[in-house]
């Protein structure tokens, strides 16, 4: 198995308050790795450490063999757009377009012309249970729905990894779990890299590992990189 | 609960102290604006009804000691000189407004502005037409405006009697003003109509600022048992706090800022300071009016929402707005056209036609304008191809009533102000001064009254000495009425101005060698008149034309010379277009003052669509947020941003504008049989300023963007 991201004794502050103290993790193509920890525990900032949105204050973070700590803000947003998918908690549905138009939006900002993204976005409803909802707005989705389509905007580009920061966590449990099913499942299917954040230990258990953070540290980190 | 809301809104932590500042500072914008709109109002009726009392209502005859009174034109290298002639007839005739003494023959008082023209021209251009000595200078009380070339002079009663449009007036500066009342009414509605609108417009939309944060709050306070009616209450009181400072900030602003707003010519002519006050009842429908507009406003906003103790329960998408709100926009048009060729005769019969016309297209362009909207969003969405397109798109569609309120006020004031322009071009275009350079540019005539048998050679000879003068003609009066109006024999034709007929030895000619509605020309043929050669010089002096080289020099020393020959001229001797130039003059003030309003409106425009950016951004503030983490450009958001107000705005732009014109064209038509003339590129280029401005305003609001949308939102809240 090859590398597909890592990070390598990553320190991060918020102001004064370390958040990160020298955090590990590599992750292998085509793995689904969960990370866990109580709240306030760093889990969330490590995620937006590998996926190039927060820029470690030491360490580093390396992708396809390319330092991402390093990148500009520029190359970093390109590389979140063209290679990496987002699944949040909430809210990333833009409320004005349509399910389908939202689906539709990363291949549109990657310039894919209009018919086609919404081509390809289609696609993903029918593999999703979608059928049906794809001119609604996301304020008349109920949260399962709501997900269902963020995992679809999250997959719809092909990409490498996907960052998922507690996908379930405004979820009923019976809707995490066709959720977690549904990523899991798609993921698998594309080979999909997926880093996963959470804190329930039934959403950890569609991961293949495991990996805790406590006090900005991984604990137990089984593979590091020579 | 007043109580607790006052202490929400001042002590309510940093981030509510920053609304309150804002929506406060937004405020006194809105309100110092609504305050300059007020007091200009008043400016405005001020100069009018001081400019009407210069041509005061004769009283009633017989009472008293009458004060002789007459009001004429003159004219000075284009300026309008208003020239009053005087005469008390006894001990208790009343004094003329803004002089201590009625000046008595031989005696004059002249406005400031006149008398530093006197002093800076030669005499013989300018002074020499007042024989005699000034007593002074005429009081702020009498003069529309500083710069106002005002003289009053003093006559004996038989000579004032003897002059045109003179009058006995028995009281002065009582009388009703000689412009219509309904004329000015209209002037200021139109006014206020371009104005008023957007700064209301303005300051409701910024004590809806950040409305999303404070609902969240609002559910909060819910869900620990506050009813709906006390969360009205807070509501009301934060956004009447914030409304109350501002309002008093608006003053203060007023007041410091009075005396500069006075010295811009808005009307093309400046203010006296003491022209731009406020009434009492101003000033009480802004202190009060505005907090408790705000605090409906907020009141209103809140009902639009339900604040449950578990949230707030997000809009649905709105219905759509229906295609009837084009009915009241058509029928004006409608009604506009159906008057070519049917003008009512009397003035109140026209108004009663024309007015509600432009009424029902104004109240049709505010009604309309949401469909527009939303029509021209969703073309737009199914033709988007770009992301930033798309949601701008979207939303508007969504919402299109929301979309377009911030901008409503500029559909009004950019239609208000092209009917105003549309016509005032095509008046000035059609009655305006003789082009420079022009022979008609270069003559100088003047009309004599019937009884005039004869020109003095002397007269003539002195108009012919003056350095620059070509030519001075004295034109007899034609006994054929049908004809040209003056007679001339063929030899005494200037060739300047044309040559007779072959074989005629006298020719009918112009009063002026001008025909109506044409140009002087070397090559005119004017047509033999049946008098006998012999006679010509026994019929009555219609006019002296003079023709000169067309310097101001030689054209004011001719008009001065011809002033104090015929001192009870009717009309003042002037150049083709001049006295049409006057009344194009007075139209170029309220052109000015329509710019100025294009100019503020569509700044105000800016004001509420950088309100209303800020508050859509912060009602997608995470979905946004989420957008740019996943990789979506920073540009792409601007983007959205940009288009989401400026596509509106120049699409509201252009169907305001030309729906401004179609009512100008309609009215110009039925009215005066003109055919619209296209504003010159300075309108154009003021309301590319104006716009230019506007998108300034919001493009300030854009690194709000960048700063609400960092990755800290991406952890949940």
């Amino acid at each position: 198995m090859t590398i597909a991201i890592e990070a390598r004794n990553v320190v991060f502050s918020f102001g004064q308050t370390p958040a990160l103290r020298g955090a590990s993790i590599a992750v292998d193509s085509g793995e689904i790795v969960a990370i866990m920890g109580a709240s306030g525990s760093g889990k969330s900032t490590l995620l937006h450490c590998l996926a190039g949105i927060l820029v470690p204050d030491s360490g580093e973070v390396l992708f396809d063999g390319a330092r991402v700590d390093s990148m500009t803000e520029a190359r970093r947003s390109s590389l979140r757009r063209d290679r990496f998918g987002f699944v949040f908690q909430f809210g990333q549905l833009v409320p004005e377009l349509t399910t389908a138009e939202n689906v539709a939006l990363p291949l549109l900002l990657n310039g894919t012309r209009r018919a086609e993204a919404l081509r390809k976005a289609h696609g993903w409803f029918e593999r999703l249970g979608l059928e049906g909802l794809e001119h609604r707005r996301s304020g008349e989705l109920s949260g399962g729905q709501a997900q269902r389509v963020a995992l679809a905007r999250g997959l719809v580009t092909g990409p490498e990894v996907l960052f998922a920061d507690e996908p379930t966590g405004a979820l009923d449990s019976l809707t995490g779990e066709q959720v977690m099913d549904l990523l899991v499942t798609a993921a698998r299917a594309q080979g999909t890299t997926v880093i996963l954040v959470t804190h329930e230990p039934r959403v950890a258990a569609y991961a293949d590992r495991e990996v805790i953070v406590r006090d900005g540290r991984v604990n137990a980190p089984d593979r590091i990189a020579s | 609960m007043i109580r607790f809301g006052l202490r929400l809104a001042v002590a309510g932590g940093r981030e509510a102290l920053t609304r309150l500042i804002i929506i406060a500072t937004s405020v006194a914008v809105g309100a110092g604006l609504l305050l300059v709109t007020l007091a200009g109002l008043n400016a405005v009726n001020g100069q009018l009804t001081r400019y009407a009392s210069l041509y005061p209502s004769p009283s009633a005859e017989g009472i008293g000691d009458p004060l002789w009174w007459s009001t004429r034109e003159d004219y000075f290298r284009g300026e309008q000189i208003v020239r009053v002639d005087v005469a008390a007839s006894g001990p208790g005739s009343p004094t003329p407004v803004g002089v201590p003494t009625t000046p008595g023959p031989g005696e004059y008082y002249v406005s400031p502005a006149l008398t530093e023209l006197l002093e800076a021209t030669p005499a013989a251009e300018l002074a020499d037409r007042y024989p005699g000595r000034s007593l002074g200078t005429i009081g702020d009380a009498a003069l529309p405006s500083p710069d106002a070339l005002v003289v009053i002079v003093g006559h004996t009663v038989d000579d004032a009697a003897a002059l045109p449009n003179v009058r006995q007036l028995t009281s002065v500066g009582a009388d009703t003003p000689a412009l219509p009342e309904t004329v000015v009414d209209l002037i200021v509605g139109v006014i206020a109509g371009g104005l008023l609108f957007p700064v209301l417009i303005f300051i409701g939309t910024a004590t809806r600022l950040s409305a999303a944060r404070r609902e969240h709050r609002f559910a909060a306070m819910r869900l620990v048992g506050a009813t709906p009616r006390q969360i009205s209450i807070i509501a009301a009181t934060e956004a009447a706090v914030a409304a109350v400072a501002g309002t008093a900030l608006g003053f203060a602003l007023f007041y410091a800022f009075r005396g500069q707003l006075a010295a811009i010519p808005f009307t093309g002519m400046r203010f006296f300071p003491g022209d731009m006050f406020l009434r009492p009842l101003d000033v009480l429908v802004v202190a009060l009016g505005v907090p408790t507009g705000a605090a409906l406003a907020a009141w209103v906003s809140l009902r639009r929402v339900r604040i449950s103790p578990l949230g707030v329960t997000r809009r649905v998408t709105p219905r759509p707005p229906r295609a009837y709100r084009l009915i009241p926009l058509v029928l004006g048009v409608a009604e506009l056209a159906y008057f070519i060729g049917r003008r009512p005769v009397t003035s109140d019969g026209q108004t009663a036609a024309f007015l509600p016309g432009l009424l029902l297209i104004m109240a049709g362009l505010v009604l309309a304008g949401p469909w527009l909207t939303m029509v021209g969003a969703r073309v737009l969405a199914n033709r988007a191809r770009r992301p930033a397109a798309l949601i701008a798109a979207r939303r508007l569609a969504d919402n299109p009533k929301a979309g377009f309120r911030a901008i409503s006020g500029i559909m009004l004031a950019l239609f208000v102000t092209s009917v105003s322009i549309g016509v005032i071009t095509t008046i000035v275009a059609n009655r305006g001064p003789a082009q420079v350079g022009s022979t008609d540019a270069a003559t100088l005539s003047t009309g004599l009254s019937d009884d005039e048998l004869s020109v003095p050679d002397s007269l003539l000879v002195e108009l012919r000495s003056i350095p620059g003068v070509r030519s001075a003609t004295a034109v007899h009066r034609n006994p054929d009425r049908m004809a040209d109006p003056g007679v001339l024999a063929c030899t005494d034709i200037p060739a300047a101005y044309g040559r007779c007929a072959d074989g005629a030895t006298v020719a009918a000619v112009a009063h002026n060698f001008i025909p109506f509605r044409e140009s002087a020309s070397a090559t005119r043929v004017w047509p033999a008149a049946p008098v006998p050669l012999d006679d010509v010089q026994r019929l009555p002096v219609a006019s002296i034309v003079v023709g000169t080289d067309g310097s101001a020099a030689s054209l004011e020393r001719s008009r001065t010379v011809l002033s104090r020959a015929y001192p009870d001229f009717w009309s003042a001797p002037s150049v083709p277009g001049e006295f049409e130039s006057s009344f194009a003059d007075q139209l170029r003030g309220w052109q000015q003052l329509a710019n100025v309003i294009i100019v503020a409106s569509l700044g105000l425009a800016g004001c509420s669509l950088a309100v209303s950016v800020v508050g859509g951004l912060s009602e997608r503030r995470r979905p946004f947020s989420l957008l740019r983490l996943s990789g979506a450009p920073v540009r792409v958001l601007r983007r959205v941003v940009a288009l989401e107000s400026t596509v509106p705005m120049l699409a509201v732009a252009v169907v305001a504008i030309g729906m401004g014109f179609v009512a100008a064209q309609l009215f110009l038509k039925a009215q005066m049989d003109y055919m619209l003339t296209a504003p010159g590129p300075e309108f154009y280029a003021i309301v590319i300023v104006g716009l230019a401005a506007c998108l300034g305003i919001i493009a300030s609001t854009l690194p709000v963007l960048e700063r609400i949308t960092g990755p800290e939102t991406a952890r949940s809240e």
